[in-house]
């Protein structure tokens, strides 16, 4: 068998793929950049300001928030949960169900910080867009996680 | 090992093969930012590139479902199933090693709660499908196949 036309097939293939997809996107009602951008940490002031915001946090920041008694929400599965989160943190369960939690303990415009595993999850990421897509205002996605925040010795606990 | 290579087994294993692909496309077709974060969690993909996967991948594998079936570039599409299932295989097993335990993002990526973890039974679907891919590689007889027009 020749292979130089299979090959050359499958090259068509991709070509077509990737016309299609990237096109599909740029007439897309909801296009996602082509290359995700990581969220920019941001500093104390922009946090106290009153315009929505979605943004990263630092471990500093983070402890800070927690300090002030901020809702955290755990965005890694059930198993991670169990085996260790940040103290009082909310499970990641069916987003409407948590949602319809979050609601129980304040309204949509008061700041609320997801986070997952380690700085490289993007599961966080994900959760704080649903919730931004369903009206959240004052997201913080905690970038470092749960690494840096029990590396960091913080306030945590096991279980639930 | 001719009978397989043969006939009927072919034209099924296009079906199958087709139909696996064009199914798993959908949801991700429709859900790019969550099938890029199906793939984040992988942590295979340096980040950024994530996106750009998220949009090209499933179309390729409904490009690809589509053609199978209809007998459009069977070679090229059998080359692409077993050059995607290989690296389906690969980013799962390198993921179970590491002890990650994550959604596949394999089918359906719209829904967290929708419990498609990656586990053993993942990796041997995806092999089955990659012998499935080979057989149609190397099959003798090119039955309703309409491009090339078969010599």
């Amino acid at each position: 068998m020749n292979i130089r036309i299979p090959i050359v097939q499958a090259i068509l293939l991709v070509v077509i793929s990737l016309l299609i997809g990237l096109g599909s996107n740029i007439i897309s009602s909801k296009p996602i950049p082509w290359f995700a951008e990581e969220l920019a940490v941001v500093d104390m002031v922009e946090i106290n300001s009153d315009e929505p915001i979605l943004a990263a946090i630092s471990l500093k920041q983070a402890k800070v928030f927690f300090d002030e008694e901020v809702l955290f929400v755990d965005a890694r599965d059930e198993g991670y949960y169990q085996a260790g989160h940040i103290k009082g943190a909310m499970k990641n369960i069916f987003l409407y169900e948590l949602i319809f939690k979050i609601e129980e303990k304040q309204n949509k415009d008061t700041p609320l910080v997801v986070y997952c595993g380690d700085p490289g999850c993007g599961d966080s990421e994900q959760l704080a867009y649903d919730f931004k897509d369903m009206g959240f205002t004052k997201l913080y996605v905690f970038k470092g996680g749960w690494l840096e925040w029990s590396k960091a010795g913080y306030p945590s606990e096991v279980g639930k | 090992m001719n009978y397989l290579l043969n006939g009927p087994v072919i034209l099924l294993a296009r079906l199958i093969l087709g139909g696996v692909f064009i199914l798993a496309s959908l949801d991700k077709i429709s859900n790019p930012e969550a099938f890029a974060a199906a793939i984040g969690n992988y942590h295979v993909l340096p980040f950024g590139l994530e996106n750009l996967l998220a949009l090209i991948l499933p179309w390729l594998e409904f490009i690809t479902g589509i053609f199978i079936i209809a007998g459009i570039m069977v070679d090229g599409a059998a080359i692409m199933i077993i050059i995607m299932n290989m690296i389906f295989i690969i980013a799962i097993s390198q993921a179970l090693a590491r002890g990650i335990s994550i959604e596949c993002g394999c089918f359906s990526v719209s829904s967290a709660a929708e419990g498609d973890k990656i586990g053993i039974i993942t990796v041997i679907r995806d092999i089955g499908y990659l012998i499935l891919g080979f057989l149609i590689f190397y099959r003798q007889k090119h039955k309703f196949e309409f491009f090339p027009k078969p010599v």
